[in-house]
């Protein structure tokens, strides 16, 4: 299109000559024609990936009206200052612009462009649902030549990001995911814990399984061919008898008659592969259905909140949930980092949270031993083999794939609520009180 | 305090009265969800897209009031009322319906916008980490009719539905008000001629449509989400309630409610429960297509 702009620019210039009065317009045309190929050539050189000097440029994109987005932009800030105020990154300050999706994706690629091609950030970081992460995947990847750059999502869950990774290393191979789990780990870790827990702690030998209707519970539900059976199939085969499985959707308020229907097949426990439904609402008809005794067992979600028990008025009380915000000394950095955020920043640690500030000091420890932000094969690798001390565990990520590495590494204790407070029971190294069913905690 | 009314070893005759609790129980509450949409239907003919509202402002306002001016429950629910009462009046009908009566598409637009404003507003305000509830739980405890088990505030939720129906019946069809309102509904000029005070019966109806959602939104608060986008569910249940039985009539209400009661609970313990909003959709859209105007079509309150 250039080319054909120049080629009639110039039998333009070839009739002024010849045209009476039109010389100096069509100057003048010719002119802002140069000038602007000129500049064209200019912001192409100009377009070279993150500077080698001055400060190192990281962005975040979040919904900055969720509050997980929030939390995390509250982490981003401080680990970025707790850098800074430590020297910096190869003496290098860092310097963290944060963006606001709106929880939009046409405007998360719309900033990604602008953080990668204009600001010429180092890193971007998006702490945001797992769609918002994958738009951002896809866009940098296109920039990725012109504008070589890393990409971590810390808050998407799934196997969207890694997978990409995974099929096509060559395009995608400057994404990293530090979300906890994806659907391998779910089925070859997770699921193992799960059972210990069933079969060594509630004393349950017959299980429920309640998925909720999405993406990320259809390899749980169907399994993954090559990798591993379904959930319920590693249930059995670690002992347990799987004796109901359901689905629940998202708009769904009511679920007296899932509960119900559990309660008549005998379950012993009930493992909810949920996190995105009405929680509150699933707690609290939980607690007033047939099934109220049985214990109840949560992925994720608003259970593993603190807010939790004030959001049920005491209903979660007995229920045990995946939960990173729990008080307890995973490493010497979990405390302060729970205190300082909401010390300085008045925010507290939900969801995300965790997973931003720890990729920003993985991301420190790989450039620094990359030698900079130069050479982006360097730092790539370097971010492949990379382990720090993080605030739930060791933070890095799988070679190949790019997912943060698991527990035991990366560690999501499994709480239970007990009068009001969330106990660890899960892993034993970590355990603050022994399970209690939830009829015992009620009395 | 559990109570236990033992009942058949049969299966069958378990799922039955299931079926025929849950019905009940769930219509009840679909019916005090949709009662004040039906009332905006029959009297002001106005298909009010920002009823939703009234759900979010019952949670937050009590919450607020509760938490921020340490009122206890009682004073903050009589508060969050008139509130609600005067948010109808002075946005609603004052702001929007009077405004915009003659251009629908734009009364219908305003309508929703205001909903969303108080949405996002109140998602602002008190995002999830705020741990809003409100602690209206009368009998936390549950009850087993015949083996089938049942939440205490579900059935006095379901009661509540029923009185607060009946009560708006009694009033509509038995006092000298009611038969005024009745009257606008069915014929507004000839009630102009015969001397109705119509805008003085417009306020009222837009009170009367706040209060069973208000009073809704505190019973099922105890088994129920509550978060700044509840509203929108809500609004869709009262709205399927309202299309079923036929826009803005009560008589259509109750049986539509039940109805959507009866499928929720069929499709729930015959099938599967995340089906059951799916069935009613269904049935609602046949209904529609051999019923035109729904169940009980008329330009009549009752």
């Amino acid at each position: 299109m250039l080319v054909k702009w120049l080629h009639e620019s110039l039998v333009l210039v070839k009739t002024n000559f010849s045209e009476k009065g039109g010389y100096m317009m069509k100057t003048r045309r010719l002119f802002a024609g140069v000038v602007f190929v000129l500049l064209f050539f200019a912001s192409t050189l100009w377009a070279a990936g993150p500077e080698a000097t001055g400060p190192i440029k990281i962005g975040l994109i979040g919904n900055m009206s969720a509050p997980f987005s929030l939390s995390s932009k509250a982490a981003a800030m401080l680990a970025v200052d707790e850098i800074n105020s430590t020297g910096g990154i190869l003496g290098r300050k860092v310097e963290l612009i944060v963006e606001d999706s709106k929880g939009e994706i046409p405007k998360c690629v719309e900033i990604y462009k602008k953080l990668v091609m204009n600001d010429k950030v180092a890193a971007v970081f998006i702490a945001e649902k797992v769609e918002m992460g994958v738009a951002g995947m896809e866009i940098g990847a296109e920039l990725f030549k012109e504008y070589p750059h890393v990409f971590f999502s810390t808050i998407g869950s799934g196997d969207d990001i890694w997978h990409r990774v995974r099929d096509n290393y060559e395009k995608y191979r400057f994404g990293f995911q530090t979300y906890y789990h994806v659907s391998t780990n779910y089925l070859k870790i997770v699921s193992l814990d799960n059972s210990e827990i069933f079969k060594n702690i509630m004393k349950a030998k017959k299980v429920a399984i309640i998925y909720e209707d999405m993406e990320w519970t259809k390899p749980l539900r169907k399994g993954l061919p090559g990798v591993s059976v379904s959930l319920a199939g590693v249930y059995k085969e670690n002992g347990l008898d799987v004796v109901n499985e359901t689905t629940v959707s998202l708009d769904q308020k009511m679920f007296n008659p899932t509960f119900e229907t559990i309660a008549k097949a005998g379950a012993e426990a009930i493992d909810c592969v949920i996190g995105y439904i009405d929680e509150p609402a699933f707690i609290k008809q939980w607690a007033q259905s047939s099934a109220r005794n049985i214990p109840l067992n949560i992925w994720g979600g608003l259970a593993g909140m603190p807010q939790a028990w004030k959001m049920t008025e005491g209903k979660v009380n007995g229920v045990s949930v995946g939960s990173s915000l729990v008080r307890v000394s995973i490493t010497p950095k979990t405390i302060p980092f729970m205190d300082t955020l909401i010390a300085k920043y008045k925010v507290g640690p939900i969801f995300g949270s965790h997973t931003t500030y720890d990729s920003i000091f993985g991301f420190k420890k790989a450039v620094e031993k990359a030698g900079g932000t130069g050479d982006i094969n360097a730092l790539i690798k370097q971010l492949e083999q990379v382990e720090e001390v993080a605030v739930l565990g060791s933070i890095g990520w799988h070679p190949k794939y790019h997912y943060n590495l698991p527990s035991p590494k990366y560690v999501t204790p499994i709480v239970q609520w007990q009068k009001g407070e969330m106990q660890v029971i899960y892993p034993p190294k970590y355990k603050t009180a022994d399970y209690q069913p939830p009829a015992v905690l009620r009395k | 305090m559990s109570v236990s009314i033992q009942g058949s070893a049969n299966p069958m005759s378990d799922l039955l009265l299931q079926i025929v609790i849950y019905t009940l129980i769930w219509g009840s509450i679909y019916l005090l969800i949709s009662l004040g949409f039906s009332l905006i239907c029959g009297v002001l003919r106005i298909f009010h897209l920002g009823y939703g509202v009234i759900f979010v402002l019952a949670a937050y306002l009590t919450w607020t009031f509760m938490e921020d001016a340490g009122l206890g429950l009682v004073p903050s629910i009589i508060l969050m009322i008139l509130v609600q009462c005067a948010f109808a009046l002075i946005v609603f009908y004052k702001g929007v319906f009077q405004r915009y009566l003659e251009e629908e598409e734009i009364l219908l637009t305003v309508s929703l916008l205001v909903f969303l404003v108080i949405v996002h507003l109140a998602n602002y305000l008190f995002p999830v980490t705020a741990g809003v509830s409100i602690p209206s739980t009368i009998i936390d405890d549950i009850v087993t009719i015949g083996g089938i088990t049942i939440a205490w505030q579900m059935i006095i939720a379901a009661l509540v539905g029923v009185v607060v129906t009946a009560i708006y019946v009694v009033a509509l069809t038995r006092t000298r008000i009611g038969l005024v309102i009745r009257a606008i509904s069915q014929n507004l000029p000839a009630a102009l001629l015969m001397g109705a005070n119509v805008n003085r019966m417009y306020y009222l109806a837009m009170i009367l449509s706040v209060i069973p959602p208000t009073i809704c939104m505190i019973m099922i608060a105890p088994f129920w989400g509550i978060d700044p986008f509840m509203g929108m569910p809500l609004l869709m249940t009262a709205m399927l309630v309202s299309i079923l039985g036929g826009l803005g009539n009560l008589k259509g209400s109750i049986v539509a409610s039940y109805l959507i009661g009866f499928i929720h609970a069929s499709v729930s313990f015959v099938f599967v429960p995340r089906f059951m909003g799916f069935a009613a959709l269904i049935v609602t859209l046949i209904v529609m297509i051999y019923r035109r105007g729904g169940i009980f079509a008329g330009e009549t309150l009752w």
